[in-house]
């Protein structure tokens, strides 16, 4: 019952952006929606665990643990989002950087984007999983193209292209497991909980050469190299909210597709298909991100990059196949999602305060900006992997057991990519936090709502790695009931 | 008739390879959307569905008429020329699309579908149309053609979708093609923005973001 509330309350509150006159109760509307979707998603999630059997509703919504995973990541990520657009759109208003027509605009389509990433996991059929997924993409290219400058507009043409084609692909692999499923004669499906179970039956090959254009499809889209280009473009150039739901949530709800196409392929085909290729992809995608991490220059590209770094690590943690690797990536997911939003809400502060991405002309945040600058200084560490913050635990997991496994090609390699990426963002962030305040440059207060934010993907940073050894049989349990699919 | 109907898609996707302007572009996309109307149409009309009838409906409805009206309306507004700005010239393209011809029936011909003959010759030819999209988007300056290719593609893979299980399921056929819709809407959106923005659609001028 509650997933109809989910999907309802961003509705409701986008229709609910006409009715308000005044900036601050329109934000002040959305952060208490939120803040109830995320408390519904949690008792979804809560529910769904201690069920025998997925929720389902008339065959076309479709809730497992794994659903309810990525629906709760989800709503984490857009309560926090919600509080910090307060502030943020607010000081946009006040430097006359958004008319209020826009700031309107702003809300419409930031609850459009949330309820499409909401019915991504929740529904069954995989042919409305793809219309989910590329409607996705249509309305975050506004949010992209927001500003409407060269850069943002060139930055959304290239994402919806890139995108609208990687997704084409998919459409091509759903097309081919169609096809396969309809070859058995059962009566004609695309629901997923009809597919898997008659997967070992269905055609080897076809499944194969689907599987490669699914990988493809939803890879672009989820920024696994080498497929990633549109994706610091898009970062870079999104209003500084919506870059944290891309990177947080909306990279994931494409992992999702391919992990839901990925149990069939798994079931039909063997581990061994799938997990070379994820693990192969993973690599690629790290290589390629710890290269242009070290050389870059411009702030929010940076944070990008390392968006891509995560994917590849979370591919990875699918892809050795090993449980505990497995439940390495999951909690990865849900990690990086709520790590990488504060540092694009810190970089969104960074860059409206500096009026720049340049890297190199941004110094002495943490003078400047106190609260922010140590926010991000904590959020590098975070980031990299540092042991009292949650990544750490997620990625010492998947090291784990790729050594375990035997597996000390990748292992290896995952750990000298690390470190490079790790050595990279403490000399970038050192020189920025640290370094010498340029002239004329203030201590800056921040307002209330922003700080909020941030407190509340700060506190589930620290907490959630700390808990992880506290509550480890129950939270190992949880990720048990979410591999059983 | 299916024969007939099968080069006729054929024969415009070979046009589409050749075409130099926009218009000309637009318009032969519109003559292979009405060649898989009329396919879908006499599939319709063999097995007597219903379903079939509504999709075979939309398809005349939104790709033969609407899209390439609004494409039309778009070329016509912009007022930039009608050039297409082709990277590979109409005869090279001319080889390329025998060579893709070649690779989709060796592809087709691989996927060891039990049936008949012709269900390979669909096959290639959907594939094909996939390929010619995709060449499209590549080899072509303007954002029009990125558009054009992409609705190609999608062309495509209807064809191949009707051929391979019966289409997908009805509700499904409908969410996509509402999706392509709203696609082809948002996507001249922003053709009119990069073309207020920097006086020309040319994509391949798009470069302010590297790195």
């Amino acid at each position: 019952m509650q997933i109809f509330f989910i999907l309802g309350i961003p509705i409701l509150l986008a229709t609910l952006t006409f009715l308000f006159k005044k900036q601050k109760a329109r934000g002040l509307a959305n952060a208490v929606g939120y803040f109830m979707v995320l408390l519904l998603s949690i008792a979804l999630f809560k529910r769904i665990l201690f069920l025998k059997s997925a929720i389902s509703f008339f065959g076309f919504i479709y809730l497992d643990a794994l659903s309810g995973f990525f629906i709760l990541i989800t709503s984490t990520v857009a309560f926090a989002v919600s509080l910090y657009s307060i502030g943020y759109i607010g000081k946009d208003m006040e430097e006359g950087k958004l008319p209020e027509g826009k700031a309107r605009a702003y809300y419409l389509l930031f609850n459009l984007f949330c309820l499409s990433m909401f019915f991504v996991p929740s529904v069954n059929n995989l042919g409305l999983l793809w219309v989910g997924i590329e409607m996705t993409t249509l309305i975050s290219a506004f949010l992209v193209g927001f500003y409407n400058t060269k850069e943002s507009v060139e930055a959304a043409w290239k994402y919806i292209i890139i995108c609208s084609v990687g997704i084409i692909f998919a459409l091509l692999g759903t097309i081919l497991f169609s096809y396969s499923f309809s070859m058995t004669g059962l009566a004609k499906s695309l629901n997923w909980s009809d597919i898997v179970p008659v997967a070992h039956i269905l055609d080897k090959n076809i499944l194969k050469i689907a599987f490669i254009f699914i990988l493809v499809g939803y890879g672009t889209k989820a920024g696994l190299a080498p497929m990633h280009t549109w994706l610091p473009d898009a970062h870079s150039q999104a209003i500084a909210p919506i870059s944290a739901l891309l990177s947080g949530v909306l990279l994931k709800t494409s992992i999702y597709a391919i992990l839901r196409f990925g149990i069939i392929v798994i079931k039909g085909v063997g581990f061994s298909y799938f997990g070379n290729l994820m693990i192969l992809l993973g690599l690629i995608s790290l290589v390629i991100a710890s290269g242009f991490i070290l050389v870059q220059k411009d702030l929010k590209r940076l944070l990008a990059y390392s968006s891509i770094e995560h994917v590849g690590i979370i591919s990875i943690g699918f892809g050795l196949g090993a449980p505990l690797a497995t439940v390495g990536a999951l909690l990865h997911i849900f990690y990086h999602a709520v790590t990488k939003s504060l540092m694009f809400f810190g970089a969104g502060n960074i860059v409206s305060n500096y009026k720049q991405h340049n890297m190199h002309s941004i110094k002495g945040v943490i003078k400047s900006m106190p609260f922010t600058g140590f926010m991000m200084l904590m959020g590098v560490f975070a980031l990299c992997g540092f042991p009292p913050f949650a990544i750490f635990i997620s990625e010492i997991l998947i090291i784990i057991s790729a050594f375990s496994i035997g597996s000390y090609l990748v292992a290896g390699s995952l750990l000298i990519l690390l470190s490079v990426i790790f050595g990279a963002f403490i000399n970038h962030f050192g020189k920025m936090l640290f370094g010498r305040l340029p002239k004329g440059r203030q201590v800056m207060g921040e307002p209330l709502s922003g700080k909020l934010g941030f407190l509340f993907l700060f506190i589930l940073v620290c907490i959630s790695g700390v808990a992880f050894t506290i509550f480890k049989k129950d939270l190992l349990w949880i990720a048990q009931k979410l591999l059983q699919v | 008739m299916q024969g007939l109907i099968l080069s006729g898609i054929l024969i415009s996707t070979y046009l589409m390879f050749i075409a130099k302007r926009m218009s000309a572009l637009t318009r032969v996309f519109a003559l292979q959307s009405f060649f898989l109307f009329l396919a879908t149409y006499i599939a319709a009309k063999e097995l007597g569905q219903l379903d079939l009838y509504i999709v075979a409906g939309l398809l005349l409805v939104l790709k033969v008429l609407l899209i390439p009206m609004l494409l039309g309306k778009i070329i016509n507004k912009i007022k930039v020329s009608q050039d297409l700005g082709l990277f590979i010239n109409a005869q090279i393209s001319l080889f390329c699309a025998l060579f893709f011809t070649f690779l989709a029936w060796v592809f087709s011909a691989r996927l060891n579908i039990p049936g008949s003959h012709t269900e390979v010759g669909v096959f290639a030819i959907a594939f094909l149309v996939v390929l010619t999209g995709l060449f499209l988007m590549i080899s072509r300056a303007t954002a029009l053609a990125q558009i054009i290719g992409l609705l190609a593609m999608e062309n495509g893979l209807f064809l191949f979708a009707a051929t391979v299980s019966g289409g997908m399921p009805f509700f499904v056929e409908i969410a996509i093609f509402f999706d392509i819709f709203v696609s082809v809407i948002i996507m001249g959106l922003f053709v009119y923005k990069i073309n207020n923005l920097f006086t020309h659609i040319d994509v391949n001028k798009l470069t302010r973001l590297k790195g």
